[in-house]
């Protein structure tokens, strides 16, 4: 399929050079043409492992943003001497940074991992209504 | 601890001190060992296996060559070229979290990256390199960050606040992901083989059910390297996402 390289190509560490970067790329090609070839699961184990990563992220996302503003309101209610007020409403803010969190980390898995051309997603006309 | 057969799944993670420097609460303790232990090994075996710099690597070159070039692929992928010259810095903490990780899993060793002190200072040392080039680099216009383009200013009272808690959330997230993976994996595991033990304890029956807990021991082992390898690849790929946030302030 590719054409033999020259062994005699420099190769230098201090630099990401093309030759090196395509290489990485035909390595993980080959690697996953060998995945399938083998008969692995690999889409099965890769997406399940994956899944699982990725509620964690969002999860760890959504929490930690809602924990951040309850600790900003807190904090700010100790110096003002307005409790409970400002954690009330830092508590919403955080709330709403913890959903802003969790859209762009699956808006940016979605964009990372495309489906596959040929997967029944019910394309709608929202999808991308507003950039 | 006085009891040998009760099974202390959080033992594991006690600091102890080793060698204590004078009153002040300083002291070399088994977590900071083992930090130097992780950052000798890393050091000796880069320097080590890339000494002879052949052309065709043997294996143990190869496998350093293949770190740097998923590193800097995963940089300059979310980053662009511009993010290169953090290719050390992401390097480095890539190398620490994986390393200090795949320790934990060694028997009797210590996991350091199971401690919410060490990921959370290692999640605020990123936060701080970020907003520091960020300012140094776009000045106040890294301010961009906190107004997304395109929003009327009648919500900006509304919008800012949620993008500043946002961007504060960060460290914590990035901290509390690593550290709860690892100590959770390592209690999972502590947990399961704990219950051969006690199970053991019953006689023959007792062993023929603790072949149950022994093989969900051995997944779980498997887990946990997959996950030790994976929480350090989550961390170092966050941290070039937000080192690009440096670079490009604008969403």
């Amino acid at each position: 399929m590719t054409e033999p390289q020259d062994p005699k190509r420099s190769r230098r560490k201090t630099d990401a050079s093309p030759l090196t970067s395509d290489l990485a790329a035909r390595i993980a090609k080959a690697r996953g043409e060998r995945q399938v070839a083998e008969g692995h699961p690999s889409p099965a184990g890769r997406g399940n492992m994956s899944a699982m990563n990725r509620g964690i992220r969002l999860g760890s996302e959504f929490v930690a943003a809602i924990l951040v503003g309850w600790g900003i309101g807190y904090l700010l209610d100790q110096v003002l001497g307005t409790s409970p007020w400002l954690m009330l409403v830092m508590l919403m803010v955080g709330f709403a940074a913890g959903v802003l969190n969790v859209v762009r980390s699956a808006a940016q898995m979605n964009r990372a991992a495309p489906p596959p051309p040929a997967s029944d997603t019910v394309p709608d006309d929202d999808d991308d209504a507003e950039g | 601890m006085a009891d040998p057969n009760k099974v202390d799944p959080i033992h594991q993670f006690q600091i102890s001190n080793i060698v204590s420097f004078g009153d002040g609460g300083i002291s070399f303790t088994n977590s900071a060992l083992f930090m130097v232990l992780t950052v000798g090994v890393i050091a000796a075996y880069l320097i080590l296996s890339t000494q002879k710099r052949s052309l065709v690597p043997n294996r143990v070159q190869l496998v350093s060559e293949m770190l740097y070039e998923f590193v800097a692929k995963m940089v300059s992928d979310s980053a662009g070229t511009a993010g290169m010259k953090f290719f050390p810095f992401v390097f480095s903490l890539f190398m620490f979290v994986l390393v200090g990780n795949m320790f934990g899993m060694v028997p009797l060793f210590f996991t350091f990256t199971s401690h919410i002190i060490v990921t959370f200072a290692l999640a605020m040392l990123v936060f701080v390199v970020v907003i520091a080039y960020g300012f140094i680099k776009n000045g106040p216009k890294f301010l961009k960050l906190f107004v997304p383009s395109g929003v009327p200013g009648y919500v900006l009272p509304i919008v800012v606040p949620i993008e500043v808690v946002s961007f504060l959330s960060r460290p914590i997230s990035l901290s509390v992901r690593l550290f709860a993976n690892i100590l959770a994996g390592h209690i999972t595991l502590k947990v399961f083989a704990g219950f051969i033990v006690t199970l053991g304890g019953l006689g023959f029956l007792g062993w023929l059910g603790a072949l149950l807990p022994l093989v969900m021991t051995v997944a779980i082992t498997a887990l946990e390297f997959l996950v030790a390898a994976l929480q350090a690849y989550v961390f170092a790929v966050l941290t070039s996402m937000y080192i690009n946030d440096a670079i490009h302030p604008s969403h």
